[in-house]
């Protein structure tokens, strides 16, 4: 970021602010002297009430600080941080990708499909994934991200994705925000540039938190940002935490990074749209996954789990964190779908990109690459073979398919119709190909450099890539290998094999030299790795059984050996079909190998017997459901001591089925109690008994002792020891020679830690409040978690915790639908979220919600609705209500504006207080604002407590004093009966009650009203109606939608919309409509009072008779004066006179006015002089009073320091 | 395609273990085959009467049995609590009832208020005072705490008439506390209670004494009370019952392994162990249908007993990883 250089301050020499700090200088005492010292007054206790409220307030926002302790779940090693790219269109989100993983890891990704793993630093991984412009993927990936990076066009400012995400966000718990500023060059002028900066950060700071983090790019050179920012950006990113979210941390799930179809291709050539089972990979997050679960894949449903199994890391962090920096064979990428180095993942196939060019002539000498060589020197004949033979080639569930090129993969062959024409016909188009990657190859240039650099990290990894090359020797050889060997495989050493031409001649160079040598102990490898990996599957439907077991029945099925036949054939009917297969597979696959079989049995029963010892056989006895061989049996029970007699399940399972329910166990009796030695056997379960060594009474006495056995006599000087140590030291010595070191290095570590503990007792336990113990306890159970299971195998470990976040997982999911396969698209998340149990059910689910404030329209009840809640996007219909004063739920048509208010909607059972968002389609963009609500789940039910309000209406048609008889409100006698006793009210206000039905009309019945009523009334009764909630929960399937088409899914419409798209327009009612009012003119009869009555009346109510003045007459119109000349003189001199009087009183008030001024300002004047000498005075009494108290409060301080 | 086949079983054995978890975990269950060899075929009137109380318990549970009772298919509804009222079947103790409300009552919606009729002493199934002793302690180990939580035995009642009257209160929570019960301690006192039903009241006196005279070679501090017309059965044979329990040992006893190791599942996703005496077979059968509903498998260790210790028989150490399992059903405000 460009930083202005600054001039440096420049000290005042004159002016004001330079006097004043001279004279500061001169005097010089002043500043020093302590505020409190200087005017204690200020300090001095005001108001007690006032300090309580500070200390109170104090003492609230120390205890707001407090968070509940929480167990501590991280894992040891976590899984990758998710990070977020997100943004609207064209605003660099793959640039932005491209440089950081370029930042990370020197690679460059020409396409960025799917998730993006790398190494970012000794203990992080990051994974990227970008989030495309459609409402259905930032719903999803706002629910797996732990980092957010919202990228934000600066020249075009926020758009509207950014605050439906950031909305998104804060519904699903929010994951960390980072904006990133971009198109920063595009201003010409400085000044604009700083104040949109400034505008979009205050901007952004209201959305997320004051001060979030607002990253500037300010602009690219050579299409890619400028390093040193991006470098920032990376370092800001592996340095942040995350703190855990509710919803993540109680559920697992998997961001899938790669996908495979695992169906039978005989199955979809007879049924192209057979549903289909795929494995998806990814690692595990959140929390443990256990195995055969229930999963919800968003955007397709909900799917069980048919097998998880756990594969090497494919991406793992470094071993030893010693050194400083990663070196550059431990910046590892893996984007399986993104084909970063040579090998893309397809959903069905695994594509290798062979590098041609100068490499292509030495191809035909090298071993290594022989499935690669064999299919190419025979493509006519494998193309051939391929149509010919279906069956037995498209077994293998995984085709290897060599595409011939110069670079990796390019965007556009990620269209995903090319690419399955590709495959389709293999070798066909292949002219077609390198046409395509010819433009590709300046490109492919510029990389090499780096390619070379990798080279050298990729000989040191010899080990892995020949691993995986004698894999594609043996497939070539066997031409049927085991299926899901090699799957386990391939992701593990995916990151070593580079995409470079160098490394790919040189591996195989060295390989050429010994490879005569080497092959037979290929072979022998290779069954070795057989015998290892079965044992990473624990497949099949006992997931309770050791592994060991499985594998040693897969492989022992074939040859019928010693571990009767019976039994395990029953296991085997009990396989899934499919796992037959594979058990066929293997079968074969021996008999081709059939010299090798003896010493694979053989291994075998040493695994099994190595097993029999290790493991627990109780473990066994309680989930084994293999059967056992008899004499294994007995062993067991003898072994037990006769305690445990459970009947195996075979054992006469019919009478077992039907055995009587009851817990109470009904002991052995062995056991005679009436014997002294058998009673004897419980004698220390009494406090009469023996106790142990750490809390025996005498031992309990002597450590204490110990500890506190030693004092000083102060009085007499004498110094006691404690001698029992040495005493105990005497006696002991003799006896234990061996390891008496150790027994006295132990002794000193329990007398310290009693000793500490004694003393943390003492002095810790005053002011341990309920919240340490709290989380004492907490960090206890945190590091109880992390050790039970520390050192169990990984095999047994999954068995109990299940799966463990951070581990890489392989999600075996059945009958998925087949347009999950067809239309997959790698551009959409592809995520696992595991549900808790009951959590796949339906029911009805009452929810707390709020119509966005932003959503320019009110929500209808029983419109259809989309909300995203827990894992799932679906659509349902939600009925408005709000809680009345007595708890009464009364249905509302529309959702009130500005407040809550209830909905309930037919839906998943979810926990309740996960939060929710609601839109109204995800197809398209209709909304200025798409979310509409938001909200949380209050409670779960399986019935509802809507209602509605319903107002019958009657009429009265006779009408007795008090008693009516009302007609019209219900049809027949029954109805009535059901109401009897009702309160009904008419519209006047006047209540009443029903009473009695009468038999005609029917409906009609009797009611008392508490005044009369009038035939104009009407009676209405007011009743609530159960509202039922229709039982739509439809998930959205766009994951489902063809490739291009996945934003447009469209569920069901609401009313108003099928009436526009049906051009249905409603007929209002007549009585709505407005009409011009037009008003009858009124003509009102003049008013007639007779005669006698006004003569009666009053005289002001009297009509009175107004008639118009006539003209006055002549005789009484007042003649006008005219004056006598000296009249006029008198009063022209009155006049004079009087105003030359009124002008010298005015003047002599002027003067008054004047005077007292004066005299008022003299006064004011001597009024201040006082003022200002009883100021003085004050002050000095003043003074002395505050000098006399200080010294009471430094004598009252020395005393309290005394105490202290 | 939401929703998942139900899980299927076979016989009549384990009914109240598949029903209860079933109706935790939310999973439907279909049980075939009840004694469908039998002379008398399909479910035994203690069972409907099981069920009928389950269902008085939830709310919105689908049950269909058949025209001859032999299959039972049970999709539950959620767990409401309040103010039950229930007519157990005199063929079965209420203890057998109250076993399987003992499970569910912590994850109702509303606090569980039960009042159960029928047999409360008999010799198959646990006695109510039994669980009274034994359960309630278990259960405020696990957090289940609060005035809310007891067992009243309102009334006796003998086995072909009935007539006892039990009262069962318990409040609901949220979640499940790990627990550590790796320390069975050791007893300071005894206490007992002896009863008897239309015989004379010098009968419960003279089973006092013979109790006493052989637990008072352990331990002095013992009082058994009596309770004439109602009060658990305690004769000398049944002191050397408690002999052979204590020999089993282990910081719960036999009949509550399973609902301990049922808390123990539905913890928080924390560690939780409990040492308990040898696992009965029904334990053992409890312990494969928690994994069938929670795929949650325990680690079981043998604990020898030491060589100069004298505590009784081999002890079981249970571990396992709670299932994160909350309460849905309980409503918050």
């Amino acid at each position: 970021m460009e930083k202005k250089e600054q001039k440096r301050h420049q000290h005042k020499h004159s002016g004001p602010k330079a006097d004043k700090k001279n004279r500061k200088k001169e005097q010089g005492t002043e500043p020093e002297r302590d505020e409190r010292k200087r005017n204690p007054r200020a300090f001095s206790v005001q108001s007690a009430v006032r300090m309580a409220k500070t200390f109170h307030r104090t003492q609230d926002i120390k205890t707001k600080k407090h968070h509940i302790p929480l167990v501590d779940r991280t894992p040891l090693e976590p899984p990758p941080v998710v990070v977020v790219v997100m943004g609207p269109p064209k605003v660099g989100k793959s640039t932005l990708i491209r440089c950081l993983i370029k930042n990370y890891t020197r690679q460059k990704l020409s396409d960025i499909c799917g998730p993006v793993t790398i190494v970012s630093g000794k203990k992080r991984r990051l994974t990227f994934i970008e989030c495309n412009n459609d409402i259905n993927s930032m719903i999803d990936l706002a629910k797996v991200a732990d980092l957010v990076l919202m990228l934000i066009d600066a020249s075009f400012g926020f758009e509207m994705e950014t605050f439906e995400f950031l909305n998104i966000c804060q519904v699903h718990g929010f994951p960390r925000v980072m904006g990133v500023l971009t198109h920063l060059d595009t201003f010409k002028n400085n000044k604009t540039l700083s104040k949109t900066k400034k505008r979009l950060k205050h901007r952004f700071w209201t959305e997320v938190y004051q001060g979030a983090k607002l990253f500037y790019l300010s602009g690219m050179v050579y299409g890619e940002y400028q390093t040193q920012e991006v470098k920032n950006l990376g370092r800001f990113i592996s340095v942040m935490k995350f703190r855990p979210l509710v919803w993540r941390t109680s559920h697992p799930y998997v961001v899938a990074d790669r996908m495979e179809d695992l169906t039978d291709p005989e199955d979809i050539r007879l049924n192209p749209k057979c549903d289909r089972t795929v494995s998806l990979y990814g690692y595990l997050r959140g929390t443990f996954l256990k195995n055969k679960c229930q999963v919800h894949i968003p955007g397709v449903g909900d799917f069980s789990v048919a097998d998880v199994s756990f594969l090497p890391d494919p991406c793992p962090l470094p071993e030893v964190i010693k050194k400083r920096a990663l070196n550059v064979k431990e910046r590892l990428l893996y984007a399986p779908m993104a084909g970063v180095g040579g090998l893309v993942y397809d959903k069905d196939a695994v594509y290798i990109d062979m590098p041609s060019g100068h490499g292509s002539q030495q191809q035909e000498v090298r071993p290594t690459t022989e499935l690669v060589q064999s299919l190419i020197g025979t493509q006519a004949t494998l193309d051939a073979k391929m149509a010919a033979s279906k069956v037995s080639l498209t077994c293998l569930m995984f085709s290897v398919l060599i595409v011939r090129k110069q670079n990796p993969m390019e965007s556009r062959e990620w269209d995903e119709r090319a690419q399955r024409e590709r495959r389709r016909a293999v070798f066909a188009d292949e002219d077609d190909d390198d046409d395509d990657d010819d433009d590709g190859d300046g490109e492919q240039e510029s990389d090499e450099e780096e390619d070379e650099e990798e080279d050298d990290e990729e000989d040191e990894d010899e080990e892995g890539v020949t691993t995986l090359k004698k894999h594609d020797k043996t497939a070539a050889e066997t031409a049927a290998p085991p299926v899901k060997k090699q799957k386990c495989e391939v992701p593990m050493e995916m990151p070593a094999f580079a995409d470079s031409d160098d490394e790919l001649e040189k591996s195989e160079e060295d390989e050429s030299e010994e490879d005569e040598s080497e092959e037979e102990e290929e072979n022998e490898e290779n069954e070795e790795m057989e015998e290892g990996e079965p044992a990473k599957k624990s497949s099949g439907p006992d997931s309770g059984l050791c592994s060991e077991d499985d594998d040693e029945d897969e492989e022992e099925d074939s040859d019928t050996d010693e571990d009767g036949d019976g039994t395990v054939k029953s296991k085997m009917s009990s396989k899934h079909p499919e796992e037959e297969n594979i058990d066929t597979d293997d079968a074969e696959m021996e008999v081709q190998n059939g010299h090798n079989l003896e010493d694979l049995a053989q291994k075998a029963t040493e695994a099994y017997l190595r097993h029999q010892l290790a493991a627990p056989n109780l473990r066994k006895l309680v989930y084994g459901t293999v059967a056992e061989k008899e004499e294994d049996d007995s062993n067991d029970e003898e072994e037990l001591g006769g305690l445990f007699k459970v009947n195996r399940p075979e054992k006469s399972k019919k009478v077992r089925a039907d055995a009587m329910d009851c817990s109470r166990f009904q002991p052995d009796n062995s056991h005679d109690w009436d014997q002294e030695e058998v009673r004897s056997s419980i004698r220390d379960c009494f406090v009469t008994g023996k106790w142990e060594e750490d809390k025996d009474a005498a031992t309990l006495l002597k450590e204490d002792e110990e500890l506190y056995g030693d004092f000083e006599d102060l009085e007499t000087g004498q110094v006691h020891k404690a001698k029992t140590g040495n005493k105990d030291q005497a006696e002991e010595a003799p006896q234990v020679k061996l390891d008496d070191d150790e027994v006295q290095k132990n002794k000193r570590l329990e007398k310290k830690r009693r000793l500490k503990e004694r003393f943390d007792a003492q002095y810790d336990d005053g002011d341990a409040t309920y919240f340490d113990d709290l989380k004492e306890e907490m960090q206890k159970q945190a590091e109880l978690n992390r050790q039970e299971f520390e050192d169990v195998d990984d095999e047994i470990r999954v068995q109990y915790e299940g799966f463990r976040p951070g581990m890489y997982v392989r999600v075996e999911i059945p009958a998925l639908p087949c347009e999950f396969v067809t239309n997959f698209d790698p551009h959409y998340p592809i995520i696992l979220g595991g549900l808790g149990p009951s959590e796949g059910n339906v029911g009805y689910l009452q929810m707390r919600l709020k119509k966005h404030r932003w959503h320019n329209r009110i929500l209808k009840t029983r419109d259809p609705l989309i909300l995203s809640l827990g894992w799932r996007r679906f659509q349902t219909i939600p009925l408005y209500y709000i809680e009345d004063h007595n708890g009464r739920h009364r249905l509302l048509k529309y959702t009130p504006e500005h407040m809550h208010c209830g909905a309930t909607i037919w839906g998943p059972i979810t926990p309740q207080g996960t939060g929710f968002l609601a839109v109204q389609t995800v197809g398209g963009i209709k909304a200025s604002f798409r979310i509409a609500a938001t909200g949380v789940v209050l409670d779960l039910d399986k019935s509802v407590t809507i209602v509605k309000k319903l107002k019958l209406i009657g009429y009265p048609y006779k009408i007795f004093k008090n008693t009516s008889f009302i007609q019209g409100m219900f049809n027949t006698v029954l109805e009535v009966a059901k109401f009897e006793g009702a309160s009904i009210r008419t519209v006047s206000g006047i209540k009443g009650q029903i009473k009695k039905a009468l038999r005609t009309p029917p409906g009609a019945f009797r009611a008392t009203f508490e005044d009369r009523l009038l035939m104009s009334d009407i009676v209405f009764l007011r009743s609530w109606y159960p509202a039922s909630v229709p039982q739509l929960y439809n998930p959205v399937t766009s994951l489902l939608m063809p490739v291009g088409q996945k934003e447009t899914w469209a569920g069901m419409r609401t009313l108003g919309q099928l009436k526009h798209d049906l051009g249905i327009r409603n007929k209002p009612n007549q009585d709505s409509l407005y009409k011009p009012v037009v008003r009858q003119v009124r003509h009102f009869n003049p008013l007639h009072i007779p005669k006698e009555l006004q003569k009666a009346l009053p005289f002001k109510n009297k009509p009175k008779q107004m008639q118009a003045k006539g003209k006055t007459p002549r005789d009484l119109q007042r003649p006008a004066v005219v004056r006598e000349p000296h009249e006029k003189k008198v009063a022209a001199l009155l006049d004079a006179l009087s105003s030359v009087y009124a002008y010298k009183n005015k003047k002599a008030r002027a003067e008054q006015h004047a005077k007292h001024k004066e005299f008022l300002k003299q006064k004011e004047k001597q009024e201040a002089e006082r003022q200002k000498r009883m100021k003085e005075e004050r002050k000095k009494t003043y003074r002395a009073m505050g000098q006399k108290e200080k010294k009471k409060l430094k004598s009252s301080l020395k005393g309290a320091s005394k105490d202290n | 395609r939401a929703l998942v086949a139900p899980s299927l079983f076979e016989g009549c054995n384990c009914f109240r273990q598949r029903l209860v978890l079933s109706t935790l975990s939310g999973k439907r269950v279909k049980i075939r085959n009840i004694r469908s060899k039998d002379d008398n075929p399909g479910l035994r009137d203690f069972e409907a009467s099981f069920i009928r109380l389950l269902d008085k318990v939830t709310n919105g549970t689908r049950i269909e049995i058949n025209q001859t009772g032999t299959v039972l298919f049970y999709q539950p509804g959620l767990l409401y609590g309040g103010s039950v009222e229930h007519e157990c079947n005199v063929q079965r103790s209420i203890g057998y009832y109250l076993e399987a409300l003992l499970m569910l009552a912590p994850f109702m919606k509303t606090p569980l208020r039960a009042v159960l009729k029928g047999v409360t002493n008999d010799p198959t199934d646990p006695s109510v005072d039994l669980l009274k002793v034994t359960a309630i302690p278990l259960m405020k180990k696990f957090g289940i705490d609060g005035d809310g939580l007891e067992i009243k035995v309102l009334k006796r009642g003998m086995a072909p008439a009935g007539g006892g009257e039990v009262l069962f209160t318990c409040p609901v929570r949220r979640s499940m506390k790990p627990v550590h019960l790796t320390e069975p301690g050791k007893i300071k006192r005894i206490r007992g209670t002896a009863f008897s039903v239309r015989v004379s009241p010098q009968m419960a006196n003279r089973i006092v004494d013979s109790a006493r005279s052989i637990l008072n070679k352990f331990i002095p501090d013992i009082y058994i009370y009596t309770d004439h017309m109602k009060g658990p059965c305690f004769d000398p044979t049944d002191s050397n019952l408690y002999f052979s329990s204590l020999f089993q040992g282990g910081c719960v006893d036999s009949t509550n392994q399973s609902l301990s190791l049922l808390y123990m599942t539905l913890g928080q996703q924390d560690v939780s162990k409990t040492l308990l005496g040898p696992l009965s077979p029904y334990t053992v059968e409890f312990l494969r249908h928690i994994r069938d509903f929670f795929q949650i498998m325990f680690k079981i260790e043998q604990q020898k007993p030491g060589e100069d210790e004298q505590k009784g028989g081999e002890k079981v150490l249970m571990t396992c990883v709670g299932a994160g399992y909350s309460n849905i059903n309980k409503t918050i405000k």
